[in-house]
This record gives structure tokens, C-alpha cells and sequence, in this order.
């Protein structure tokens, strides 16, 4: 086909709507909020909750994954953009991971060390591992469908970068029932849970968000 | 050089707004500076790829432009859209490519116009007519050669060349107009 014919072939279609981030967010907030809004509902909030969230520490536990979930929900969206680049954008996940490791090291040293087996374990770390995963699952299918319309220039990115909002997301819920408050534990298996979201994100990311 | 970032992104303003003449001039303005940024870009690649490539990245234009933001410049989107593209195109095509991240304007200056001739049609077309004059009018009216030195070239007068020359191009006028409906054949989805 000649070049020409393909634009007056373009052109003769109907424009498309614009993208949304607000409606994108929406959509991912209520894909995560149902899995999560059962899980409470079924399992119930921590009993303490009210004096847990006034403990630091215990009130990192939400707040780390929250920062994380948002700030990443924030950079995915403009990842679907083809011009963006990553850059600074980056940071406040870099400095959610920097505390988190932080917090994880500082009672690393304090714990005696026949003690750190079992603080690492916990008793939930199963429980805590799959529910974590299993409900960013929701939001990032919903997520990686809306980021089929944009134009991310590097798929595998923007879905770690989604994985990792939804895990953050997920975990951060989660941390309302979970009542292992010490960092070695939840970091630990936090952490690894909100990665392994993100390396489903960048493996579905990789495959879906090219175009 | 004209401001082409706030005419383009004025016209794509108004194709987004449903402004298909807007839109149609954009994209023919886009289209030998995708040439140019191809072709300087595409030596490893055979020259009837190349208008292929260009098409891809107008397709992925028009099918990403609600990707843009209004009220951000074109240009970086434009470029980026291009970048993706191309490099994709090539890698798909087996061949290596580098694009610098950001030197849309580089090939904005430096652009030749329009190919006056689609390189695929033109050898599909040349196919139908016989070899000696299919060559005659590549050299002549394609490359640009002198009658003369292709007259030598193939042992033929000067005068026999530009009478055969004009036969073949009154037969592929013939050629052409019988061709017109090649519809959505071009494969696209490889």
C-alpha cells in the first residue's frame, strides 16, 4: 500500500479517547480493594489496631508499602507514556526500599543471634506471602488492561513498576490484619512478596505491553 | 526553519478533536522526516524495507495519539513514538539499529523531501514489463542516470533508449492504473 493511502485510510477514522490516569488508578484501586475489602472482612482487622498504628514501628509496616504502592501507581501511569522516562521518578521507591532495609538491619544487630531464626520466621510467613501476592494479582490484571492502551517504551519496566505498586498496595492492607510487628519478620516476607508481584508484573508486562 | 513543534502540535490538537484535514496534513509532514530518520538509520536494511518501517511508525502514530498529552510539545512524543518503532522494526527484521534517545530535531533539519516513488510498487510494477526496460527505467527515471550512459551501459543508442524508456512508462501507466485496489494485503501482522 502506498503511503498516502494509508494516511487517508488514517484519517478517515474516528479519534480515540484521551488516556485517563485518574480512571486507571480508579479502576486498579477498586480491582484490589474488593480482594482485600473480603480478606478483612473474613479474617478480621488486627484486634489492637487503634494502638498499633501509633507504634511507629508497627505503623511502618503499613506505611512503607503504602508509600511504595502509591508512589509506584503514580510512576506506572507515567511510564505509559512513551516519552517518559524513569529518572527521579525512582526515588521514593528507592528510599521506601533504603528504610525498610534500614529498619531490617537496625534490629538485625539488636536481636541476639539464636533469636534471629525464629524472628525472621515468624509463624504467618505463608499465610502472609500468598495473601500478599494473591490479592496484588486483582489490580494488576486490571492495571496491565488499562496500560494496553498507553505506549510504555519499556514494557518490562512499567510492569515491575505495576507490580510493585499493587504488591505495596496489597501489602499494606494486608498489614491492617497481620499482627507480626517486628521488622525481620514482615520486611522479610513483605518485602518479598511485593517483589515477587513485581517480577509477575515485569514477566506479564514484557509480554502484554508491547506494541 | 519553520517552527514545526507548535504547528504540528497544533495540528494534532485539532486531529485529536475529530479535525480529519488537520490530521491528514500532520501525518503527511511527519512522513519525510520518518523517511529521513529511516533511511539514514536503515543502511543494513534493503531500501523497499524502508517505506514499510515508515508505514509501521504511522500506524503506531494514529493508534497511540490519545497517548499524547495536549498541552505537553509533540516533538518528544512524536520522536519517542518513532524510536520505539523503528527499533522494533528492525529488530524484527533481523537487523541492529541505534536511535540516540533524544535527537528528534537532528533529523528534523536535515531532511530530504518525499520519495517521489513507493519502492515496492515501483519493482512490483517493473515486474510486469520485460528486463531490458525494466532496467532502462530504473536507471532513467529511478537513479537518475543520464540516457546516454545507460544507452552504453547496454549497447543501445541514446535514441532506442528513450524510445523504449517511454514505451515501458506508457505500459506502466497501463500496469498502474490496472493496480490500483492492492487493498489490505500488506501483511502487517508478520
Amino acid at each position: 500500500m502506498r503511503t498516502e493511502d494509508l494516511i487517508s485510510r488514517l484519517v478517515a477514522e474516528p479519534p480515540r479517547p484521551p488516556l485517563r490516569a485518574a480512571a486507571m488508578a480508579l479502576a486498579m484501586l477498586v480491582a484490589l480493594a474488593l480482594p482485600l475489602g473480603w480478606f478483612l472482612g473474613s479474617m478480621g482487622m488486627r484486634p489492637d489496631l487503634e494502638a498499633a498504628l501509633l507504634a511507629p514501628v508497627t505503623a511502618a509496616k503499613s506505611l512503607l508499602p503504602f508509600v511504595l504502592g502509591a508512589t509506584s501507581v503514580a510512576l506506572a501511569l507515567h511510564l505509559a507514556r512513551p516519552e517518559a522516562r524513569v529518572g527521579r521518578r525512582l526515588v521514593p521507591a528507592a528510599l521506601v526500599g533504603l528504610a525498610a532495609l534500614g529498619l531490617w538491619l537496625g534490629f538485625w544487630v539488636q536481636t541476639p543471634t539464636q533469636a534471629l531464626g525464629a524472628a525472621i520466621r515468624g509463624s504467618t510467613q505463608v499465610k502472609c506471602l500468598t495473601t500478599i501476592t494473591l490479592m496484588s494479582l486483582p489490580p494488576l490484571a486490571v492495571g496491565l488492561l488499562m496500560l494496553r492502551r498507553g505506549a510504555s517504551s519499556a514494557p518490562a519496566l512499567s510492569g515491575a513498576v505495576l507490580g510493585l505498586a499493587c504488591g505495596g498496595m496489597a501489602a499494606a492492607g494486608y498489614a491492617l490484619h497481620c499482627t507480626e510487628d517486628n521488622p525481620l519478620f514482615y520486611v522479610t516476607w513483605y518485602g518479598a512478596a511485593i517483589l515477587a508481584a513485581g517480577g509477575i508484573g515485569a514477566l506479564l508486562g514484557w509480554r502484554l505491553l508491547r506494541w | 526553519m519553520r517552527d514545526s513543534e507548535s504547528e504540528w502540535s497544533v495540528l494534532m490538537r485539532a486531529a485529536i478533536g475529530g479535525d480529519g484535514r488537520a490530521y491528514a496534513r500532520l501525518l503527511t509532514e511527519i512522513t519525510p522526516v520518518l523517511r529521513g530518520i529511516v533511511r539514514s538509520r536503515g543502511r543494513t536494511l534493503p531500501p523497499d524495507r524502508h517505506e514499510d518501517i515508515v508505514q509501521d511508525v504511522l500506524l503506531a502514530i494514529h493508534e497511540k495519539r490519545h497517548t499524547w498529552r495536549p498541552d505537553s510539545p509533540l516533538k518528544p512524543w512524536l520522536y519517542a513514538v518513532t524510536r520505539h518503532k523503528v527499533v522494533d522494526a528492525f529488530r524484527r527484521r533481523g537487523a541492529s539499529v541505534h536511535l540516540p534517545i533524544e535527537d528528534f530535531t537532528e533529523f528534523l533539519e536535515s531532511e530530504p523531501g518525499p520519495d517521489p516513488l513507493a519502492r515496492r510498487d515501483t519493482d512490483r510494477l517493473l515486474a510486469g514489463i520485460d528486463d531490458r526496460s525494466a532496467a532502462i527505467v530504473r536507471a532513467v527515471a529511478i537513479e537518475g542516470e543520464e540516457t546516454g550512459a545507460v544507452g552504453a551501459r547496454l549497447s543501445m543508442t541514446e535514441g532506442a533508449v528513450r524510445v523504449a524508456l517511454h514505451r515501458a512508462m506508457k505500459k506502466l501507466a497501463r500496469l498502474g492504473a490496472g493496480s490500483g485496489g492492492d487493498g489490505p494485503g500488506r501483511g502487517r501482522d508478520e
